[in-house]
């Protein structure tokens, strides 16, 4: 009796075409159709948007169009099956790691359950080796001699419409957080099948807006947030002034200053984006501290490279600007803020892309004299190694009490901790500016940190319920370090996490605020000559 | 043999059916059910956590208003898994069936199953209470998407940059910027 009633219970009543009706799957997984429906896909890139990429120099995005995931016709070009075997063709030929990623997969399974967008979903083609399966099963079927004797059999399958859409679906399902990599034997990094999978995309004209929009802005503006000059410079002036309000410490930044020692690159978000701007105040703050000669760009105003969620050649462009500009304006070499993606681009495809940047100096802190070595080629030093030197150096006057507010926690970045290791300089900082920081669990934090759920572009508000789904992982560690110690404060070293992690805990952990690593320390720091006012919350005190 | 000792006796039995049960309701659901580590598997743990303390809850009878805690738990997570409301809310339900079909195999407790009426009726709250959750979490949803489009992020896309005027005269502004 009970058993019937139970399956019962586990069917819709309104029997909609929900993904999750509570049946275990009995198809194969390549026999399941991806379903586009209002909140699991993100907006398709405006046609404009594609044109103008297109137009540009060294630039290709083909095929702009009008076309809607949830229809049946994407309107792919006719030849949209020669288009996309040709680029995979070229792409085999040229990068080696995708022949080998393609190859060497012995479909061990530890890095099923190893993503979020698996863990929080539940749906197996978010497992990493399904995700990279779905490239993987064309390419056996047109490039290797077992798929093309024995086909399905050999896990081969044709390229149809119906497997482009499922690339579609799933590689804007990946965050290219590169958690999945951390567990697999070979060390196959499916980030970059999922990087693949987005370029032959785009050779058909396949791609989302909250990407290509702000790429095509910091193409034109320098920014994503697509500032002019003077509204940028603008926005910096602000912040200052707030700083004059709040500690009585004027500061005149500077912009395109030729000669200055230092280029300062941020992601705009922190000049405009709360919480980020209390990050940027905290920049502000610390170089006013310690007298560095430095200068902002109003060209580029960008730190973030929505490159790297396109393809290699705009990632390329988009990192150029950056030393060009060191370049004109003559500057030894360049400090860069708090951003997740920047780094993953200088530190793992800039120096074969643009670099090694022979015309500028090995980084080389004027206050402490430490050389940056492991910034010797990119000539690009972070924030938080800056800082961290500055304080292991006794040059920082620093007041921990003034964050008495704050009791922290640390996120890690996928791109900084596991795309250039950048582990430990935050949390030095962290021990030297407030009393109270604690660790959330040891398998969330670190190399096997999780993702805030909306890297690559994906952090747009149409997909929210998938950005809290695969946020989950993340939130839920948080939620355990705010139920045993009280924490009320998420900081993190990545300006897209700060705006994230904010909706992120908006949603799980109402409370929760989120916060860079720099406001602490823009907190923390005694200035020369201030005049501070009460300060219960820091640089976030209304006044 | 009292209703509460064959509660107590039968917790984890029940208790592991019911999470089983709810587990099955997502695609691909054997990692869900067999890793015990709650923030290696964020959903099988939550899920196991709340429906165990919950339980204990409908067992003795508690006031309604202690139900919210475990639930909001659960809601959190299924209000946004594409489930259908019914779907998401649902495996609440399940207890009443599970605890039936355990008691009534067990030949000297069987009687028992005459003696379900308050545990069923609390049951039956849970699930009105679940309703209220999973819109609750809904609305916080849309909320945190208009805070999110508040706060400036969509600037993003919507701004007023050069690129922008293309919307208007594409074929012409491109030319304006190609000959800067
Ligand atoms: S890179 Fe991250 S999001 Fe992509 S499959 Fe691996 S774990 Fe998942
Ligand atoms: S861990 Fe590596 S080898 Fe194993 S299934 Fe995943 S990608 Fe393949």
């Amino acid at each position: 009796m009970a058993v019937p009633k139970l399956e019962q219970l586990s069917k819709s009543v309104v029997q909609g075409p929900s993904l999750a009706t509570g049946a275990i799957p009995t198809k194969d997984w390549m026999d399941i159709p991806a379903i586009f429906k209002p909140g699991n896909y993100a907006y398709p890139a405006k046609q404009e948007k594609v044109e103008y990429l297109n137009s540009q120099k060294d630039l290709h995005f083909p095929n702009a169009r009008e076309w809607n995931p949830e229809e049946d016709d994407w309107k792919l070009p006719e030849d949209w099956k020669e288009i996309i075997l040709k680029g995979l063709k070229e792409r085999l030929d040229k990068f080696r790691s995708l022949k080998i990623f393609m190859d060497c997969c012995v479909r061990c399974g530890a890095c099923a359950d190893k993503c979020h967008f698996f863990l929080g979903t539940g749906d197996p083609k978010n497992m990493p080796v399904l995700r990279a399966e779905l490239l993987r099963s064309v390419y056996r079927n047109d490039f290797t001699l077992g798929g093309k004797i024995l086909g399905k059999m050999a896990g081969a399958r044709e390229m149809t419409v119906g497997v482009l859409k499922e690339w579609f679906m799933y590689s804007y399902q990946c965050t290219e957080c590169r958690r999945c990599s951390v567990f697999c034997p070979y060390g196959i990094d499916t980030a970059e099948v999922t990087m693949m999978l987005r370029e032959l995309l785009h050779l058909v004209g396949v791609g989302i807006n909250w990407i290509l929009e702000p790429a095509s802005n910091s193409n034109r503006t320098g920014n994503h947030m697509g500032l002019q000059p003077h509204t940028f410079k603008d926005n910096v002036d602000f912040l200052a002034d707030d700083i004059e309000n709040l500690t009585g410490v004027k500061i005149t930044p500077s912009f395109n200053r030729k000669g200055a020692e230092v280029l300062f690159i941020t992601p705009s978000a922190d000049v405009f984006a709360e919480p980020g701007l209390y990050t940027a105040m905290g920049y502000l703050l610390l170089f006013e501290h310690i007298g560095l000669d430095y200068t902002w760009s109003t060209y580029a105003s960008e730190g973030g490279n929505f490159g790297l969620f396109t393809n290699n050649e705009l990632m390329k462009k988009l990192n150029g600007k950056m030393y060009a500009e060191a370049k004109r304006l003559g500057v030894k070499y360049i400090i860069g803020g708090e951003c997740g993606h920047m780094w993953r681009v200088v530190h793992q495809y800039m120096d074969t892309m643009n670099g090694p940047a022979d015309f500028l100096e090995v980084p080389k802190s004027p206050m402490t004299g430490t050389t940056f070595k492991n910034a010797a080629s990119t000539k690009m030093v972070h924030i938080s190694e800056f800082t961290a030197d500055l304080i292991k150096n006794g040059k920082l006057k620093l007041d921990k009490s003034r964050n008495a507010h704050v009791k922290a926690t640390f996120h890690d970045s996928c791109n900084p901790a596991r795309a250039m290791g950048l582990m430990d300089e935050p949390r030095y900082i962290l021990d030297h500016v407030v009393d109270n920081w604690v660790e959330m669990p040891e398998n969330t934090i670190r190399e096997q940190t999780f993702c805030c759920g909306s890297g690559t572009g994906l952090n747009t508000d149409e997909i929210m319920e998938l950005r809290m789904r695969s946020g989950l992982p993340r939130a839920n560690a948080v939620k355990h370090v705010i139920d045993k110690h009280d924490v009320n404060m998420l900081s993190c070293v990545c300006a897209i996490d700060r705006a994230t992690l904010t909706s992120l805990m908006n949603y799980w952990n109402p409370g929760c605020d989120v916060c860079g690593v720099s406001e602490l320390v823009g907190n923390a720091l005694v200035m020369d000559g201030e005049n501070r006012q009460e300060l219960d919350e820091g640089l976030r005190t209304l006044v | 043999m009292k209703l509460d000792e064959a509660f107590r006796n039968y917790r984890e039995k029940i208790v592991d059916r019911w999470v089983d049960y709810t587990l099955s309701t997502y695609e691909s659901s054997s990692f869900f059910k067999k890793e015990k580590d709650k923030f290696a598997n964020p959903v099988g743990g939550n899920v196991r956590e709340a429906l165990d303390a919950l339980f204990v809850l409908l067992a003795r009878n508690a006031d309604p208003k202690e139900f919210v805690a475990p639930l909001e738990q659960i809601m959190l997570i299924r209000a946004i898994q594409e489930f259908a409301a019914s779907v998401a809310v649902g495996p609440i339900h399940a207890v009443k069936h599970i605890t039936r079909e355990i008691l009534a195999k067990d030949k000297e407790r069987c009687h028992l199953v005459q003696e379900l009426y308050d545990f069923e009726f609390a049951v039956d709250l849970a699930v009105l209470a679940a309703f209220d959750l999973y819109m609750q979490c809904r609305e916080r949803l849309y909320q945190v998407r208009i805070q999110e489009i508040k706060t400036g992020n969509f600037i993003l896309t919507d701004s007023k940059c050069p690129t922008n005027l293309l919307k208007t005269n594409i074929q012409e502004s491109i030319k304006a910027v190609e000959s800067h």
